[in-house]
């Protein structure tokens, strides 16, 4: 069940084409639904999966682990090379917030880079 | 923030950069932990680590917070329908215990125990997609590809035209995914998190591409390619998924192949077949699935996946996880030289009585060879050479072996370090950190016991 946010309506419709398989043909891979209940529990997640599952699944999302600002940095790349709606500064906040909660920069161990916050 | 969040169970094991560790503990087990204390995180833990765990109090302080215990063992065991642990991929005539990174787009990589084979069979082969598959053709001979550009004559040839205009080749030939050792960068980089798994070395059939751009006259204005595929992007199906290309003189190169066999097959689909370019030595992206249009081109390629951060490393190096300037990137062209251990597989037990395990593996250094590999069972401290076997032809990948003695008992790691020929080492840990994480290529480790 799919709820309808403003950035992920914005992402469908521009998605339309690569919804379905390429010129009417069976797609040579059919991958599993996921959902966002497969995924860390906090604020925003919802959304989150949405904003970005229109192009690709989100299990390449949960394999990052990044602080908010690298977060951010993604987000830009995404709307700036991979067709990403460009979200508002309310959705980009709510996306943000979720994505640094869940998967966040790894806490430093052992050996630590001075250089690094 | 870092240090507000509690640890994870791939964090705890972070030092150890092994397979199991890496995907077996996957983040999204949750927050709240679900997947560690709930049950089958902690038993898979406990094989992890070659035995009983004791239980969450009795792990060490430090590795998890102790605030995190109460909370995560009171939790319900998970009612989350993600599969804990590695997904392995279920794909037609794909070995079962690939594991998936990502099904959308469809990437699976190859456990280094898989790499066992001196060629690598199309089951065990390693999958990389940048956008949608597409259907595999139904009358491969009709398959088209354009030549164009920089030539004196634009040519369009059906891969039958192909097959019977030029002399067909095979090499065994190392074809590696240039994120390949991704997930060894202490400060994760932006991707798929590959192990040492984006890699195989198969026997391709083709013909070559310079061959081919020689029947089309290469124009001295000629200066790079763009390599393009019929693989549609998952955002807009009007736009390539992706399309990167390479200096002239590399496209020239008599290695580079049109290929349209694998391993003695016609290329499977999900391969890139019915036709595909493999440039080997160069990040894989450069060798295009599904091959549809070679355009020279009288400037740098600037198709998706090309410029910015892609597929590039820093000039001047940087601090992990800085910003990013893009002015201090430059296209990372030869991979760099990389060993596996294939046998043992990672996490091998043996007998109490055993003194001796006998090792195979394989390196190879993207356009250069590999002199040597040394192999050792202190952590480095000292190093044994290992036989290393030549390459059956120009960027083939080379098989080792070596016999390790044990001197007692208990846990041992085994580390592999391949020295390319031109004198330049595997490091301890990944170095020249960059923002999507190219180039990652510490020594490969196994932990076996005696016991």
């Amino acid at each position: 069940m799919r709820r309808s946010y403003a950035i992920c309506a914005l992402a469908s419709a521009t998605l339309a084409l690569a919804a379905g398989p390429v010129a009417g043909q069976a797609p040579a891979f059919t991958p599993r639904d996921e959902s966002p209940e497969d995924y860390p529990a906090a604020a925003g997640r919802e959304q989150t999966f949405y904003a970005c599952t229109p192009c690709h699944g989100f299990k390449i999302v949960a394999q990052q682990a990044q602080t908010r600002q690298q977060w951010n940095d993604t987000l830009d790349w995404m709307t700036q090379r991979h067709a990403m709606p460009r979200p508002s500064d309310n959705d980009r906040k709510v996306l943000l917030d979720y994505l640094e909660t869940a998967f966040p920069a790894r806490a430093p161990r052992g050996w630590q880079n001075p250089f690094q916050r | 923030m870092p240090g507000k969040i509690e640890r994870s169970i791939d964090e705890l094991y972070q030092d150890d950069r092994e397979r199991a560790d890496a995907v077996a503990f996957d983040r999204r087990t949750g927050l709240h932990r679900r997947g560690f204390l709930g049950g089958t995180g902690l038993a898979a833990m406990g094989v992890a680590v070659g035995g009983g765990i004791p239980f969450a109090e009795n792990i060490p302080g430090g590795l998890i917070p102790a605030s995190l215990i109460p909370a995560a063992m009171a939790q319900a065991p998970a009612p989350s329908a993600a599969p804990k642990g590695p997904q392995y991929l279920n794909f037609p005539g794909k070995a079962d215990k690939l594991v998936v990174l990502g099904e959308r787009p469809l990437v699976a990589e190859t456990p280094e125990h898989l790499l066992d084979d001196d060629t690598t069979p199309i089951d065990k082969f390693f999958i990389r997609n940048n956008g949608q598959m597409p259907e595999a053709a139904k009358d491969p001979d009709a398959w088209k590809i354009v030549v164009d550009g920089e030539v004196n004559q634009k040519l369009e040839l059906t891969l039958a035209e192909l097959k019977a205009k030029f002399r067909p080749v095979t090499r065994r030939l190392v074809l590696e995914c240039g994120g390949n050792g991704r997930s060894f960068f202490a400060t994760q980089a932006r991707g798929n998190q590959w192990t040492n798994g984006g890699v195989g070395c198969a026997e391709w059939t083709g013909v070559r591409l310079a061959d081919v751009l020689k029947a089309a006259g290469v124009k001295p204005s000629a200066v790079f390619t763009g390599n393009y595929g019929a693989d549609r992007s998952l955002a807009d199906a009007s736009k390539d998924a992706i399309s990167r290309g390479v200096p002239i003189k590399k496209a020239l190169d008599p290695n580079n192949l049109i290929v349209f066999a694998m391993d003695g097959q016609p290329l499977p689909n999900v391969h890139g077949g019915p036709v595909r370019l493999i440039m080997p030595g160069w990040p894989g992206s450069v060798s295009s699935k599904w091959l549809t249009r070679i355009w020279l081109r009288d400037k740098v390629h600037d198709g998706p996946g090309m410029g910015g951060t892609s597929y590039r490393v820093a000039i001047n190096p940087m601090v992990p996880g800085d910003r990013t300037d893009e002015k201090n990137f430059k296209d990372l062209e030869s991979m760099p030289v990389r060993s596996i251990i294939t046998s043992p597989m990672n996490g091998t037990s043996f007998g109490k009585d055993v003194r001796e395990v006998k090792l195979r593996g394989a390196a190879w250094a993207g356009d250069l060879t590999v002199r040597r590999v040394d192999i050792s069972i202190d952590f480095g401290a000292t190093w044994k050479q290992a036989q290393l076997s030549a390459p059956k032809n120009p960027y083939d990948w080379q098989r080792w072996t070596a016999t390790v003695k044990l001197p007692n008992e208990g846990y041992y790691e085994i580390w592999t370090r391949a020295t390319d020929s031109r004198g330049v080492m595997q490091p301890h840990v990944a170095g020249n950190w960059n923002p999507q994480g190219y180039g990652a290529n510490p020594m490969h480790r196994v932990a076996i016991r005696i016991a």
